[in-house]
């Protein structure tokens, strides 16, 4: 009897210990991902590249390849440009679509319809970048191209670009802020929606003055979550960006339908190319894409914390 | 009362009803321009959605049916095929029990406090991370640190760390769905904790387990960019179908990013093959999200069943 309780309580105290072990490996994960990356990040400021080029040059040339003397130069500056531009058309072109279709995915449409819609709608949320990046590539490029032919005069490079790597954003980041919005949406409790109907509302005033407002935060997490996506996004956005430098003249609207380029198509094409100071420029990227995420699910993070229904 | 002030109450009266019947109109024209346009919002979302389903079933299916599809020549997949649910099985090894113990720490063992706080904090962040960045990640903490170089190990590795956040709260999910009752029971009949998670909430969350296990299945075998770099985008000559988990393979995603972006001459292939690969690929890559996702979903439904008849 005493050894069957010793036994048990050696047991349950070495599963405690294990438990408590992986959940710490979560937080050391993230924790050693900031250090390794953080601690390779800022190599290249010693090795000829300086901060204020850095962010201001869009001359992106790590390895001088294209310097006649082979001269590095570090300018990222037309790589964040292409991701923050991308980025926030993106987001423009999601924000109605994806509220419109959730307020109808919680407020009007009939439950067989939302039967149908959530398996499709999960389907997407999981879809692999690569699946639609091979779609954009077969479908959408050769249809922008023919689109916008009138602008370049037929240039058979005119579907890639800015242009094709937005709409291949909204549909990588569509199904992620509507998923995020229903939730936001069904959080607000009925008592809402009935308190505002019993005043007389019509529906629609209902939705607008009632539910909208109550879920005001969680719908601004959802964009959030939506960019932090969008500006991480990687082979699909490459796929149809395939520009080696930012175009010369940016202040045209055929900058969106040529060859461009992106913090991370900078990446997945040259990364594995580069040694030394060329690879170093490429944890510095990363570094930096890692802590504009961060910073984004910090303020979705404060937004969730404020909102009034979780 | 005089006539006078009969009339002039009567023209009152009937002001205000004029407005008030034109208030409704405008009311109940607003509510419907608003249902109606909500109705085409959603139309639109899910026509992009279904439009994009056909086009790649439509672009690929037919190759499905081709025995040479599966084979190891040019226009071949069977060695991407066989890395795939490799690393999957190879993932899930450590995946599985990391995440499934830290969600059962954190739902069974931790009081409120500030290691959970943490941790979801880490999750959360972790979930954040672009697949790239991680990619890169684990090319210095796996292929350089750990001297794993570029291999299914490595790539393995890096998977394990992009997953745990969905796997953590799938698995949190499943056990926090567990009756509080049965754990009031099970403790108040002497059981230590560690006793009771075993005997009580782990048998009744299995069905819940079993679908966060399908689930982030689904996630591992859509990845690519964390891949790409880790595991590389090759295969050795000397075959892939063997179980050492230090050489460098390709998987079906990756594959497909490969013959897509190297161009015709690089990889070997002639159009035809490339196009057989590609669209086959990207359709089989749907077939198995759909069949991940009704089985997680059957799954699901008898939890449902048992919690329902129980």
């Amino acid at each position: 009897m005493a050894t069957a309780q010793r036994s048990a309580r050696i047991a349950n105290q070495t599963s405690t210990t294990i438990f408590l072990i992986c959940a710490i490996f979560i937080v050391g994960v993230i924790i050693s991902v900031f250090l390794f990356l953080g601690s390779n990040a800022f190599r290249v400021f010693t090795e000829g590249a300086t901060l204020k080029d850095f962010f201001s040059s869009a001359n992106w040339d790590p390895t001088g390849n294209n310097n006649v003397n082979g001269n590095p130069s570090f300018g990222a500056a037309g790589l964040i440009l292409g991701s923050v531009i991308t980025t926030l058309l993106a987001v423009i072109i999601v924000i109605p679509l994806a509220f419109g279709m959730a307020i109808f995915f919680t407020e009007v449409a009939p439950s067989w319809l939302t039967k149908i819609l959530q398996p499709l709608l999960e389907i997407f949320v999981g879809m692999p970048s690569v699946v639609i990046g091979f779609l954009g590539l077969t479908v959408l490029v050769p249809f922008l191209s023919r689109l916008v032919a009138p602008l370049t005069g037929g240039l058979p490079t005119g579907g890639y670009g800015w242009g094709a790597a937005t709409l291949v954003l909204v549909v990588m980041i569509l199904p992620t802020v509507i998923s995020v919005s229903i939730d936001a949406l069904r959080a607000v409790p009925g008592s809402v929606r009935e308190a505002s109907l019993a005043l007389g509302s019509t529906r629609w005033q209902m939705m607008s003055r009632a539910v909208i407002p109550a879920a005001t935060t969680g719908l601004a997490t959802a964009v959030v979550l939506g960019m932090a996506r969008a500006i991480g996004e990687t082979l699909a956005v490459s796929m149809v960006l395939q520009g080696a430098k930012l175009p010369q003249h940016i202040f045209t609207p055929l900058v969106f339908f040529q060859p461009n380029v992106n913090i991370t198509s900078a990446i997945v094409q040259d990364f594995a190319e580069t040694l030394g100071s060329a690879r170093d420029a490429y944890w510095t990227m990363a570094f930096i894409l890692l802590v504009i995420t961060f910073i984004f699910i910090c303020i979705s993070r404060y937004l969730a914390s404020r909102s009034a229904y979780k | 009362m005089s006539t006078q002030q009969a009339t002039a109450l009567h023209t009152t009266e009937e002001s205000r009803r004029v407005e008030l019947a034109r208030l409704i109109r405008r009311l109940r024209l607003s509510n419907g321009v608003a249902l109606g346009s909500l109705w085409i919002v959603a139309s639109l979302v899910i026509l992009l959605f279904i439009a994009i389903m056909i086009l790649l079933l439509a672009q690929g299916i037919s190759y499905l049916f081709r025995p040479d599809f599966y084979g190891t020549g040019n226009a071949g997949i069977g060695p991407e095929l066989f890395n795939t649910f490799y690393v999957l099985i190879l993932t899930q090894i450590f995946l599985f029990p990391i995440a499934l113990a830290a969600a059962i720490y954190l739902i069974e063992y931790a009081p409120q406090g500030k290691l959970v706080t943490a941790t979801h904090f880490a999750a959360e962040t972790l979930a954040g991370v672009p697949s790239i960045v991680l990619g890169l990640f684990g090319v210095i903490a796996f292929g350089i640190y750990a001297h794993m170089g570029t291999s299914r190990l490595s790539g393995a590795l890096t998977l394990l760390c992009l997953n745990l956040p969905l796997a953590l709260r799938l698995f949190e999910d499943a056990l926090a769905s567990v009756p509080r009752d049965l754990r009031e029971g099970s403790l108040a009949l002497g059981s230590t904790r560690w006793h009771m998670v075993r005997t009580v909430v782990l048998p009744s969350a299995l069905p819940g387990i079993i679908t966060g296990l399908i689930l982030s299945a689904g996630k591992i075998i859509g990845e690519a960019a964390a891949l790409i770099f880790t595991m590389g985008a090759n295969n050795p000559s000397s075959g892939v179908f063997t179980l050492n988990p230090l050489i460098g393979s390709d998987n079906l995603t990756v594959h497909l990013w490969y013959i897509l972006t190297q161009g015709l001459g690089s990889t070997g292939l002639s159009a035809s093959q490339t196009n057989q690969v590609a669209a086959g690929s990207a359709a089989l890559l749907i077939v198995i999200l759909l069949l991940i996702n009704v089985t997680a979903r059957a799954i699901g439904r008898a939890i449902q069943r048992r919690v329902t008849a129980a």
